[in-house]
């Protein structure tokens, strides 16, 4: 049995000991050692009673029971925090090996005590003893301030000194009216004499006690001096600062708070949550790369500081949540902080300086995850039972604010990680030594680690086993080989999949999956046109593949949502290797999370108090809840499918993704979307919400979608933009579709799922070959292409008369079951907007194939080549797929439409041979596929005939009228193809959407700039403030 | 009595304090935290007298067996003690750091110290 | 002028919050039971006869260990922080000291030294104990320090008495923990009868370790203090 009072002694007999020794290496060698041999006893305690069985135990001192003496206490929850501040302590010490052997063995001392202190804070149970730990972290901290060479140290140092001078005054004199009150100084003496409640002078001296403990954990806005600290310090101090001292002064609080009893809750949390909030907000228009993570640190204290005042209602899992968020953030922010070590200059943009070493994006990355909450981290965990806690007990406000302050966070880190991305190196090499990098290194794989971990704990399932993330972290490995093996890897990858699991899908699943999976295997085929070495590409792909895959399995709401994360952040990196696409992937990724927390509060309401439900519980919501249940899920399901109001990210990150990833995203990630709606309109059905029917405001949304997108998409100039306008229009054509909630629409929005993949990947590829031969995405600078790249034109072609829905494809025999349904249903005006949406989608397809390949070649084309074969492989597939799925739609659409007729039974479709019968009329493929090509044929020959008569022209036989334009697009008839319609309908596409959500962003970025100049510099203001808060929290308490 | 020394701790702490508060020398500062520690120093052994009792010696006129009904609160007293000291530590770092702000930019005046902000 | 006044409105509300604190404060009557215990028991079980030096050096030993420690992070950060800027030794400009002073400093500083050892020594017996003793060490050096602000003290001495103190008081602290009831526990040497001076176990030993460790503490941080100044 070893001592956990060797957690104190060691170091301090270490420290005392460095005096006697003059040589500096042997002095920092015992220095590693006494800090290892701390994690070595907090390790071996977890072991013991985390594992063996052990129970907690009280050291006694002085051979004297408590409350005559101090005692210490060493639990299960005293010893992982006692091993996160010694590992985060060793670690620190590695990292300022050249710093300490330089300035000698009293800084050596220094951190040791520094560490020792934290570590009495977590384990004693004497009130006066907790303050004398906190004295000494307290002068250890200005001591370690100044061994960074930041002259600007000094003035943060003393400026911590002015506060940390009234929070001891104010402590002392709590403590000793708390003496005389209870004639006790134990923590659990204490709290058996007031027994949870205190009132009169107890209660302000217990005030006074816990203001001060708070204090120290930086709340806004009594945290001025903080972030200076944060500023000038040495990075590995501020990793020690923010994930050691903050760990230990919460747990502080935490043991305090069973003295003042759940009186005092509200107030933790009211100050917990406003930390939250503030420090992310006030984040945002940051530059200084370690102010930022100050304030990230601070808001990520004020969380976990919510979380303990929730501790009334997370029960059981009170311990789970809160060291899931603690020891994310300490991983992270240490991580972080040692990176920021290596970036030599302290802008933001200075960490694209990180790209020459991918292993640090990587960890760069996982740090990122870890503080977001993504999975498969311990924060992601710890997220979902808290905010189903929160649901459950009706604390619904709390609970949308945290998740706002998380996308803001999410939103600032990201943004960072672009920076890195995509900005330019600068000058300024990495500083990397073996020193720095070592630390960085345990950070990352504690990560992981924790991760495994927190899953194997929670009473979900474990993400880091399921089989797909797991192939795609492999991607990670398998990084430095040529494209090409890669890229056979994650095609057998996808096909053994689904392989695997084909027998698990319904045959509404069966589409998905067969889109998702085996769709992804043949557009993966297209990157085989990439030489050479893809770095980050696969493994970013195949995470979004992997959470799509895992979409489609999940049959309870944790997998779902966990599933819907993973692809939300492949598909963003994914996003982000596009040129010109930094703004974009950012607005991507907040739009995504953002719906993606929506999602998570919608099953947190329907989980109605358990911690997980299956999706088939979504019909047994209670009735009070279900509808609001349903706007969360939609709303959330719409950000990705990109309704109207939600969908400006999506025109921006489809056209700028690269050629093979812009059909993946628009093709395939879409549908993930159609698939959340799919899953909350089969089990929720018809919700009214005061009076309105749901599904018809639903179908209202879809209507506008269909008819603006399309709408919008006759008016660009970039092809890729086009094709993207067009995705938001199908999307809201396919939501219509599914809206109608009755069995012909279904049936339509299904078939239209694999339409849609079909000719956008093939429309995608194709534009992208055009435009990796031309130079250039823009249709009025092409033309006359059709001589030059005729496959492609060919693919072009297929595709917009499957698309726009003229005979003999696919796309009528969408079109037709469509008008069929909408004779099924009761909506005239919705049904007419789509209607019209219909022959505009029209227009921007012309516009397509003849501003491209029709006209006339440029001068610069003259030269160009077909585009690479393997872009044209696999659109030669799809031109295949779509002629037999119009000659015989019936292969995919039987099955789906007798499962349809298991949930909606009217209006089914009668297969008989070719022909199909609905209660309308009938159609036969076939007769049609034979009755078009006989009129084509026809057509055809007797232009032929009458084209031997033609006169050919050359092509610059033009006449300008005596006039040289010097933008020569203006007469090119392609530039502003659609001016006539522009005049008439272009005040429909005013781009309010954008607006609106830019007075968003800019209302908050002008608010954290008018914030935060609270932070004026004098130390004097940030001690008045500090008072301020002080008295603010004793009047706003004393209710109490 | 204990009235008496309680009132005039908390002013002290109150003095103390709105020294530190308003005055921007950083000595001054210094000596404002100076008189609000000796402030709560005073309050604390405050808290521990009883009337009419005498000092927790053990000697030649208090034997053992009347020392709980004769001695004060030993408490506060060891708890000043400490106190003390502690205030001793942070005054002195304190004072260590006027000097090196002085010696950086040649002002005592706390305003000054802006570099760090928002 | 408006910082004035807010700061003035902050105390005025920090002492609204102080006087609920003042006006309900009644002395106790009798002992509390954490007062009564040590009253009762610290004669019999310790040895000792000062109760306050009892609870210090033994009850509560463990704050009295951090308060040593943050004496010494004080003492090694101020060393730190000034150490840098050690002026070298000039050469003697200042006109010396006169012979009243110079004498009455050499007579009075050993006395004062004695007098600290004394009261360290006598701590589980008379008021006072190693700090006091080590502050009243400490006065003696300051007095020699202002008399003579030429005079070099040797940090090497100092910060081996320091260090080795404090490796003692650590080790006696374990010695505790593995010899009699628990870490700090004085009773690793025999208690005595109470008003020996070779009495209370520990006690003596641990506050004269104290004593010097506090005193040599006090002696580095006022004589890099002192060094800072230019002649």
């Amino acid at each position: 049995m070893v001592s956990a009072l060797l957690l104190i002694a060691l170091p301090l007999a270490a420290a005392f000991l460095l005096g006697l020794i003059s040589n500096r290496h042997i002095a920092y060698a015992l220095t590693l050692a006494a800090m290892a041999a701390g994690a070595a006893v907090s390790g071996w305690w977890v072991w013991q009673l985390g594992w063996a069985g052990a129970v907690p135990v009280d050291i006694l001192t002085a051979g004297t029971a408590p409350p005559f003496a101090i005692n210490l206490r060493m639990g299960l929850a005293e010893s992982v925090l006692a091993l996160t501040i010694t590992l985060t302590g060793l670690l620190a010490a590695i990292y300022l090996k050249d710093t300490l052997l330089a300035i000698g063995q009293r800084a050596m001392a220094v951190v040791m005590i520094a560490v020792m202190a934290y570590c009495g804070i977590v384990l004693t149970r004497d009130l006066f003893n907790l303050f004398v730990f906190f004295e000494l972290a307290a002068i250890a901290t200005a001591g370690l301030i100044l061994l960074s060479d930041d002259a600007l140290a000094l003035g943060a140092g003393f400026k911590y000194l002015v506060v940390s001078q009234i929070i001891s005054a104010l402590l002392l004199v709590g403590i000793i009216f708390a003496y005389h009150g209870t004639g006790n100084l134990n923590i659990d003496g204490m709290a058996a004499v007031t027994m949870g409640r205190v009132g009169g002078s107890l209660a302000i001296a217990f005030f006074l006690i816990f203001i001060a403990i708070v204090a120290e954990l930086k709340p806004f806005p009594a945290n001025g001096w903080a972030l200076d600290i944060y500023e000038s310090a040495h990075p590995a101090f501020s990793a020690l600062f923010s994930a050691a001292a903050g760990t230990a002064t919460l747990y502080a609080a935490d043991k305090l708070l069973a003295i003042g009893g759940p009186a005092f809750l509200p107030m933790t949390t009211g100050i917990g949550v406003l930390t939250f909030l503030a420090g992310n907000i006030l984040a945002l228009p940051q530059h200084n790369d370690r102010r930022l993570l100050g304030y990230s640190s601070i808001a990520q204290i004020g969380l976990v500081l919510a979380i303990v005042g929730q501790r009334d209602i997370l029960g059981s899992a009170y311990w789970f949540v809160a060291f899931g968020i603690l020891v994310s953030h300490a991983i992270a922010k240490a991580g972080l902080y040692f990176l920021s070590g290596m970036v030599v200059e302290r802008g933001l943009t200075a960490w694209a300086a990180l790209r020459a070493r991918p292993p640090l994006i990587f960890a760069f990355a996982t740090f990122i995850a870890l503080l977001t909450g993504l999975p498969p981290f311990p924060s992601f965990y710890a997220k979902w039972e808290l905010a189903h806690a929160l649901a459950a007990n009706g604390r619904l406000t709390l609970l949308a604010v945290i998740l706002f302050g998380a996308l803001v966070e999410a939103a600032y880190l990201f943004r960072w990680f672009g920076y890195a991305i995509k900005r330019a190196v600068p000058e300024q090499k990495l500083a990397c030594a073996p020193a720095k990098g070592l630390p960085t290194l345990v950070v990352l794989i504690a990560g992981w680690a924790l991760a495994w971990l927190w899953g194997r704990f929670s009473g979900q399932t474990n993400l880091l086993m399921g089989l797909p993330l797991l192939f795609a972290l492999a991607f990670l490995v398998t990084d430095r080989l040529p494209a090409w093996v890669n890229n056979t890897l994650a095609i057998a990858g996808l096909v053994a999949w689904f392989a695997l699991t084909w027998q698990a899908y319904d045959p509404l699943r069966m589409i998905f999956a067969v889109i998702m999976l085996l769709g992804g295997a043949v557009v993966l085929l297209a990157s085989y046109h990439v030489h050479g070495k893809r770095p980050g590409f696969y493994p970013s792909a195949m995470l979004m593949y992997a959470g799509m895959a895992q979409l489609l399995l999940a049959g309870n709401s944790f997998d779902f949502f966990a599933a819907w994360e993973v692809l939300t952040v492949g598909s963003y990196f994914l996003i982000l290797r596009g040129k010109d696409s930094e703004p974009h992937a950012l607005s991507y990724i907040v739009f995504s999370l953002g719906g993606a927390f929506l999602i998570l509060a919608g099953f947190a309401l329907a989980a109605n108090g358990a911690p997980v439900m299956p999706l088939g519980g979504l019909a047994r919501v209670p009735a009070a809840v279900a509808p609001w249940v349903f706007v969360l899920l939609a709303i959330g399901f719409m950000t990705k499918t990109a309704a109207i109001g939600l969908h400006i990210w999506l025109p921006g990150a489809h056209a700028e993704a690269e050629t093979d990833v812009s059909p993946m995203v628009s093709g395939i990630l879409l549908k993930a979307g159609l698939y959340g709606l799919v899953v909350v309109l089969l089990t929720m059905g018809r919700q009214r919400l005061g009076g309105i029917d749901l599904t018809h405001v639903l179908l209202w949304i879809a209507a506008l979608t269909a008819l603006l997108g399309n709408l919008m998409a006759i008016f660009q100039e970039d092809s890729k933009r086009l094709l993207a306008y067009s995705s938001i229009g199908q999307m809201g054509y396919a939501q219509f579709g599914l809206a109608m909630m009755n069995h012909l629409g279904w049936l339509m929005a299904l078939m239209f799922v694999i339409n849609h993949y079909v000719y956008k990947s093939m429309l995608f590829l194709a534009v992208g070959g055009v435009a990796k031969r031309t130079g250039t995405r823009e249709m009025y600078r092409m033309g006359g292409l059709i001589t030059l790249m005729p496959l492609s034109f060919i693919s072009v072609l297929i595709g917009i008369i499957a698309m726009s829905g003229v005979p003999p494809l696919s796309g009528f025999g969408g079109r037709w079951i469509f008008y069929n349904a909408l004779l099924t249903s009761d909506y005239r005006l919705p049904m007419i907007l789509v209607f019209f949406s219909g022959p505009i989608a029209f227009l921007y397809l012309f516009r397509l194939i003849h501003t491209i390949f029709l006209g006339q070649l440029k001068d610069e084309h003259r030269r160009v080549k077909e585009a690479p074969f393997w872009l044209m492989v696999p659109q030669m597939i799809y031109v295949v797929i779509l002629i037999a799925v119009a000659v015989v739609p019936g292969m995919a659409l039987r099955r789906v439409d007798e499962y349809m007729t298991r949930l909606l039974p009217a209006n089914g479709l009668t297969w008989d041979g070719f022909r199909i019968t609905s209660d309308y009329g009938y159609w036969d493929p076939m007769a049609i596929m034979i009755i078009v090509a006989v009129i084509f044929a026809t057509l055809f020959l007797w232009l032929l005939f009458l084209n031997r008569k033609a006169q050919w022209v050359k092509q610059f036989n033009i006449a300008y009228s005596a006039e040289r334009p010097f933008r020569p697009e203006t007469t090119h008839f392609a530039w502003n193809f659609f001016a006539p319609y522009r005049k008439a309908l272009g005040f429909l596409v005013q781009p309010l959407a954008t607006a609106f959500w830019d007075t968003v962003t800019g209302s908050l970025h002008a608010g954290a700039d008018f914030a935060r100049k609270l932070y004026t510099g004098n130390g004097q203001t940030y001690a008045l403030q500090f008072l301020g808060f002080v008295l603010a929290a004793y009047l706003l308490s004393l209710g109490v | 009595m204990a009235q008496i020394s309680l009132a005039t701790g908390f002013l002290l702490i109150l003095i103390g304090f709105y020294g530190a508060l308003t005055q921007r020398n950083l000595m001054r500062m210094i000596v404002g935290f100076t008189i609000a520690d000796s402030g709560v120093n005073l309050v604390i052994v405050a808290i521990g007298y009883m009337h009419g009792r005498t000092a927790p010696i053990i000697d030649s006129t208090l034997p053992a067996g009347e020392a709980p009904a004769r001695i004060i609160d030993p408490v506060p007293q060891a708890l000043v003690l400490t106190a003390i000291v502690i205030g001793v530590g942070v005054t002195a770092l304190m004072l260590a750091y006027a000097y090196k702000l002085y010696q950086a930019k040649r002002t005592l005046d706390i305003s000054t110290f802006t570099e760090l902000k928002w | 002028m408006v910082r004035r006044f807010a700061a003035l409105l902050l105390i005025l509300a920090l002492g609204a919050v102080f006087l609920p604190l003042f006006l309900a404060y009644h002395p106790d009557t009798s002992l509390n039971p954490t007062a009564l215990y040590y009253a009762e028991r610290t004669a019999q079980d310790l040895g000792a006869a000062n109760i306050v030096t009892a609870i210090v050096v033994t009850y509560r030993g463990l704050d009295t260990l951090g308060e040593v420690t943050v004496l010494f992070l004080s003492a090694a950060i101020v060393g730190l922080v000034l150490a840098r800027d050690r002026l070298t030794p000039r050469p003697h400009t200042r006109v010396p000291a006169g012979e009243l002073l110079t004498t009455g400093s050499r007579l009075l500083a050993p006395l004062i030294m004695l007098l600290g050892v004394y009261i360290f020594s006598n701590g589980h017996l008379t008021p006072g104990g190693g700090f006091q003793g080590g502050a009243v060490i400490a006065s003696g050096v300051l007095l020699l320090l202002l008399a003579d602000p030429e005079r070099r003290f040797g940090h090497r001495i100092i910060g081996f008495i320091e260090s080795l103190s404090g490796v003692a008081y650590v080790l006696i602290g374990l010695a505790g923990l593995y010899y009699a009831g628990g870490f700090l526990d004085n009773r690793i040497l025999p208690t005595g009868q109470v008003g020996q001076l070779f009495s209370a176990g520990a006690i003596p030993l641990i506050y004269s370790l104290i004593g010097l460790k506090v005193g040599s503490e006090f002696s580095s941080i006022l004589a890099d203090l002192s060094e800072t100044e230019e002649l």
